[in-house]
């Protein structure tokens, strides 16, 4: 056994090492979960006329992978909380690889909703959220970039996914791919299996956390903090006078966290974003239709989602940088609000560009805009709830992002077929984008001024020396709420401890 | 009511007429081109034959009806195109088509013309698919520009047969053709000598099927499905042939009710299902359309696989994963008992350090009593 010195020298999560490995894997996991769904569209004119089907028939198995792989997020949250995220990511792997492997052999279309929709779908929502999650655990310091280039993995598997399952397809036909790919999604498995579960054992007993981390994270554990003194924690204390009976709400907090919608940062996030899903998608569907409707032909119209989907690759790990910088950082969420304004203004500005120089400076843009939204799309939310509760965060959130991700194009379908003119989706998109992002804007402004106020009331506390008893209650809540976290939050716990007892210190000396 | 009829016709004209000078006026814009893969230049040939069915059904009294569909491409000399279907392909040189369709009693009349650019000895051709018996003007024009030259003498040729004038203008010569069947397709070549040798070709042919350029892949014991289809045509019957050695036999009715299903989802589309396919069943397919004016062939291939070739990738793949996890796997189990061993031996070290200097202190403590 190691000496109780050591785990007080546990540090902050690594930033670094092993976690770049994680870094990698997340990347593959991420890339399949969000690129799948849109490569296997090839395959759908030869499915539809294998079954004899229309093409709206069709297109409904593309819908139901992308609503299973949002819509789950909540199982996989809890999964999560229960095992830790490397036996959801091999399960998800398994599950990804069985379902394509079983849509090989389908024979009806609706065998296929439920082979490559259901089955395929929540095998990729038990990877994705998972890896979003591990990345919060390896990296405080570096998370943004760590987020930056695991989300750049959407977009160069898209690239790679595209003509590889157009030369499946001619040589093997579609019955022969699904099987194949179920095999490659099979490598999910892999890259699950390099999320180390990151706990007493196995924390990195090198790294100390420098000023900025120490600092960022005592913000953090000072939200917790402030949580735990909320309203909502006085059945918790109830709990630490009797240890075997525990509220029935609290069993449930403990696989998915349902206090978070107490939480004002969370609430702010889940309104924002629910409402910038709802344009965020439709652009990117209806961009090749738009240009071959103003008269491009097909092949310089797919080149413009290549030409936005290199952009992205390159958008996405800068955008970690930058908000990685010590400028940014601290006012995050500013940014956030600002690239999702941003790119409302590209789509507002789309029906002006009538020629194909227009589209293609739309594009670059257009990249450059989702390439950042999507990069701090989970650094955001870590940053607003903390990696503690970022597990059952995230499943939450997907889930209410669910609806309006699936109700986004057929909205703008809609309105292109009743005016006959693609200018009014755009102008949809963009408004609807804009709007979310001055909504997440000012509320981030509250929100950064409410965290300040607490924090200076919380600072005015500690110097106060009759409080000192009623800290160490609260220290020792808090204590007591953490020990139901999973395994692998041991580290954080200890050094959130480890700040307390020196700020503590402080005080006593 | 009739009347109004035309007027809203004619009004359409006038529209037309409008938007084809203004278009005659300014460059060659790819804004303006309607594209091969467009949709809606195909829905728009789709509605217009069906407006002209729907005249022909509704109005069977004579009458002269027009409807002008125009086309503006810029087409390369020597640069197929096809009614309905256009290829824009940059180019100096602008050949415009008019097509006014007049319904006179069952018999449509159809004119086509042919703006030839300036430049010398340059043949500017055109394609024509042709689905139904038509009247046929083919024109051919000299572009304004060009007017300068004077003194042309021109011929209208198709093969070697001389075919006269019907009718001339300053700058433009005509000839009607009556399409009433397949020999009267071909090339219809206008020929203008002078200072320069200017000409331009109407090829006029049946609509060509559209079909898959790569073999459709099956598997023994799985449903095979073949589609041909004519956009914006309407075949009057399809025919499948199937290659047996040299020989094409046609897939009829003996041969039907056991492993073929020939399905014709709408006019212009049709499948062709294979039930339980066999290794023999792989090899050329032909389909075929019948249109009043002829016969038009399309090409495709079957190749049928057996299921265990692309289950070598699979196990590969398979295979190659579990390598993969079991490494990594082991890896992790070698660090970390290499850090335990690490970590005992620093506790061992520790605890040594410690001895000594509790040794260390009950000796100074002996001192200090001392």
């Amino acid at each position: 056994m190691p000496p109780p010195a050591n785990t007080r020298q546990a540090p902050s999560p690594p930033d670094g090492g092993w976690g770049w490995v994680v870094v990698f894997g997340a990347f593959v996991s991420i890339g399949f979960a969000y690129a799948f769904p849109k490569g296997v569209a090839i395959f759908f004119k030869e499915i539809q006329d294998f079954f004899g089907t229309s093409y709206s028939e069709v297109a409904w198995v593309s819908s139901i992978m992308l609503a299973t792989t949002y819509g789950a997020g909540p199982i996989s949250s809890i999964l999560v909380n229960r095992y830790g995220s490397r036996p959801v990511v091999m399960l998800g792997g398994l599950l990804c690889g069985i379902g394509m492997v079983s849509a090989a052999f389908c024979t009806s279309i609706m065998q296929l909703y439920i082979c490559v929709g259901f089955i395929t779908g929540l095998g990729l929502a038990l990877n994705l959220q998972p890896s979003v999650i591990m990345i919060g655990k390896y990296f405080l310091k570096r998370r943004p970039i760590a987020n930056g280039l695991a989300m750049a993995g959407s977009p160069v598997m898209l690239c790679t996914l595209a003509p590889l399952n157009q030369f499946l397809f001619d040589s093997f036909g579609w019955r022969g791919s699904f099987l194949i790919l179920g095999a490659i999604l099979l490598n999910c498995c892999v890259a699950g299996a390099l999320f180390r579960p990151i706990g007493p054992g196995t924390a990195s007993v090198k790294t100390q956390a420098t000023e900025e981390g120490k600092g960022s994270l005592k913000r953090e554990v000072t939200e917790d903090a402030m949580e735990m003194s909320s309203p909502t924690n006085l059945p918790m204390k109830n709990k630490t006078e009797e240890e075997g009976d525990r509220d029935c709400c609290e069993k449930i907090n403990q696989y998915l966290d349902f206090s978070l919608f107490k939480h004002r940062g969370f609430l702010i996030y889940l309104i924002g974003n629910v409402l910038m899903f709802l344009g965020f998608f439709a652009p990117i569907i209806f961009l090749a239709p738009y240009a071959k409707h103003i008269g491009i032909d097909e092949y310089s119209a797919a080149f413009l989602l290549s030409i936005l989907a290199i952009v992205d690759i390159v958008a996405r790990p800068t955008t970690g940088i930058i908000a990685n910088s010590k400028w940014v950082r601290p006012r995050i969420q500013y940014f956030f609000s600002f690239s999702i304004a941003f790119n409302g203004t590209c789509h507002l500005l789309c029906p002006l560009a009538s020629s194909y120089t227009g589209l293609v400076v739309y594009s670059v843009f257009f990249g450059l805009a989702f390439g950042m939204v999507c990069a701090m799309l989970f650094e955001t939310l870590m940053d607003l709830v903390g990696a503690a509760r970022f597990t059952s965060a995230v499943g939450l959130v997907t889930i209410a992002e669910c609806c309006t991700i699936l109700l986004g194009p057929p909205i703008g379908g809609t309105l292109i077929d009743t005016f006959g003119d693609y200018k009014y989706m755009f102008i949809k998109c963009g408004v609807v984008m804009v709007l979310a992002g001055t909504f997440l804007f000012i509320m981030n402004y509250y929100n950064y001024r409410m965290l300040a106020k607490e924090e200076k009331e919380r600072k005015a506390k500690e110097e106060d020396p009759k409080t000192v008893k009623t800290e160490n209650e609260v220290r020792n809540n808090w204590i007591k709420e953490t020990t139901q976290d999973g395994p692998e939050l041991e580290p954080l716990r200890e050094e959130q401890e480890g700040p307390k007892k020196e700020v503590n210190g402080i005080i006593e000396v | 009511m009739l009347a109004a009829f035309a007027g809203k016709c004619l009004g359409r004209l006038l529209l037309l007429c409008l938007y084809l000078s203004l278009l005659g006026g300014s460059p060659a814009d790819p804004a303006m081109t309607m594209t091969t893969q467009d949709a809606s230049s195909q829905s728009q040939a789709n509605s217009l034959t069906n407006m002209k069915n729907g005249l022909n059904e509704s109005f069977p009294e004579p009458m002269a009806t027009t409807q002008i569909v125009s086309w503006q491409t810029q087409g390369r000399p020597l640069d197929p195109v096809t009614l309905g279907r256009e290829v824009s392909v940059p180019g100096p040189n602008l050949a415009t088509k008019e097509s006014r369709q007049t319904s006179n009693q069952s018999v449509t009349s159809v004119q086509y013309e042919l703006l030839l650019p300036g430049a010398s000895d340059t043949s500017v051709e055109t394609t024509i698919s042709l689905e139904k018996v038509v009247e046929v003007e083919l024109t051919c024009i000299l572009d304004k520009e060009y007017s300068y030259l004077k003194s042309f003498q021109v011929t209208w040729r198709r093969g070697n047969e001389t075919i006269s004038h019907t009718n001339k203008t300053d700058n433009s010569w005509s000839i009607k053709v009556s399409v009433s069947d397949s020999s009267k397709l071909g090339s219809y070549n206008c020929t203008l000598k002078g200072e320069k040798q200017l000409s331009g070709i109407f090829h006029l042919q049946v609509p060509k099927i559209e079909r898959k350029g790569k073999p459709t892949i099956s598997y023994l014991r799985d449903t095979a499905v073949m589609t041909c289809e004519c956009p914006g045509y309407t075949a009057i019957s399809w025919t499948w042939y199937m290659t047996n050695g040299s020989k094409q036999i046609v897939i009829n009715e003996s041969l039907l009710a056991d492993r073929y299903v020939i399905s014709k989802k709408s006019a212009s589309i049709t499948h062709l299902k294979i039930l339980k396919v066999t290794k023999e069943d792989g090899g050329e397919y032909w389909c075929e359309a019948t249109f009043e004016l002829g016969k038009s062939k399309g090409r495709l291939e079957l190749k049928v696989l057996s299921f265990m070739v692309p289950l070598k990738p699979f196990i590969a793949i398979v295979i190659e994963v579990v390598i993969f996890v079991a490494l990594i796997v082991c890896y992790e189990i070698y660090s970390t008992k290499v850090k335990h061993k690490e970590a005992e031996k620093e506790f061992d070290q520790i605890e040594h350090l410690k001895s000594e200097d509790g040794g260390l202190e009950s000796s100074e403590a002996r001192q200090r009593r001392v």
